[in-house]
């Protein structure tokens, strides 16, 4: 087990080096003289790079949880989902989908969470509603509060989630990747890391099957620091 | 004006050696100024070249070959002249857990985040500083 965290954790090392020099690349030719459309593929290939980081940190992070290295505190998910929602915008567009961000939680509630897992699990949750939405489709990010908890979905428009993957889910999580079948080009990964990344921040990860797509959701704990006011 | 950057990877070196092109003729202030700019592979032969003539500016990374961007650092220091030159730290390591408050570091650059705008704002910034 040892053996097999240290090997994730280098491989995503030697992985970061040559993913960054892509998005520098990218990020260099867009100085030089362009044209428009040249200067819009050079930041789509910035854009893929940074996605393609994010998951080789989250590869590292994965590995690093049984460390306990993040910290849990108080935090805005509304500020967390903006960030995410501004930072995937783009992947969205360039797919010819959209994403609409909705709150439903008015008393601006903080969760107890680690504000860069968080983020991981909502990224993840968005890149898989980019991969499976149909075009022209708008997936929707919705924040809202229950009584003890935040709770995040991502509701997205293509095939439904596969049963057995909606089971384990219900049961707790998953223990490993697992490709999902009636979604063709997955291999789970992200869905892996994002359960592994809600369970370190005891939030219950889920999802919702439709007919026309699945909902993902993460509910975190509410901060009781609030109660204070 | 002379800057250096310490980098193994070429390719890299030469991402920051583009940014910092676009930043240095904005610093003459209509006075024409010979700019230098040298890509050092690896933190020994940056030491010998310091010797020779001292840098405005040391862009650095950490992960080198041979002696590290630490070593590198803490042989900076130990020197009088070289102390004060200003380092702008360019890694793809984590340095939160690391006491870096007695170098000249101005800023730290994280590999996977850093943009060219962000190179150009920043070496200028130092440079006008210290003009």
């Amino acid at each position: 087990m040892v053996r097999e965290v240290d090997g994730i954790l280098v491989a995503a090392h030697e992985l970061k080096a040559p993913v960054s020099l892509l998005r520098q690349l990218a990020l260099s030719l867009e100085l030089t003289d362009t044209t428009a459309e040249q200067r819009r593929i050079c930041a789509q290939m910035a854009n893929v790079s940074e996605r393609a980081l994010l998951q080789v940190n989250d590869l590292a992070k994965v590995a690093r949880l049984e460390d306990g290295l993040f910290d849990m505190e108080p935090v805005s998910v509304r500020g967390v989902c903006e960030l995410v929602s501004r930072d995937i915008n783009p992947l969205f567009g360039y797919d010819r989908k959209a994403l609409q961000v909705k709150y439903h939680n008015r008393n601006h509630k903080l969760a107890i969470a680690n504000a860069e897992l968080l983020y991981s699990v909502i990224y993840n949750f968005c890149v898989n509603a980019i991969h499976y939405s149909e075009s022209n489709t708008t997936s929707v990010l919705t924040v809202s509060d229950e009584s003890s908890k935040i709770k995040v979905t991502v509701r997205d428009f293509g095939p439904a989630l596969p049963k057995k993957i909606w089971t384990q889910l219900r049961r707790g999580g998953l223990d490993q990747p697992s490709a999902i079948a009636m979604r063709p080009g997955s291999s789970g990964l992200g869905l892996y890391i994002s359960s592994r990344f809600a369970e370190y921040m005891n939030a219950q990860l889920g999802a919702v099957r439709h007919r026309d797509g699945t909902s993902f959701f993460v509910e975190l704990p509410i901060s009781r620091q609030g109660c204070l006011f | 004006m002379k800057a250096f950057i310490i980098e193994d990877d070429l390719m890299m070196s030469e991402c920051v050696e583009r940014a910092l092109e676009q930043a240095l003729p904005t610093l003459d202030n209509h006075v024409e100024q010979e700019h230098k700019i040298l890509k050092i592979t690896n933190a020994i032969e940056a030491m010998s070249l310091l010797n020779e003539d001292l840098p405005d500016l040391i862009f650095l990374d950490i992960l080198l070959n041979g002696p590290d961007g630490f070593s590198f650092l803490n042989e900076l220091i130990s020197y009088d002249d070289t102390a004060k030159i200003p380092v702008v730290i360019v890694t793809s390591l984590n340095l939160e857990k690391y006491d870096l408050g007695h170098y000249n570091i101005k800023h730290i650059f994280q590999k996977e985040t850093m943009t060219p705008q962000q190179i150009v704002e920043v070496a200028l910034e130092i440079l006008q500083d210290a003009a």
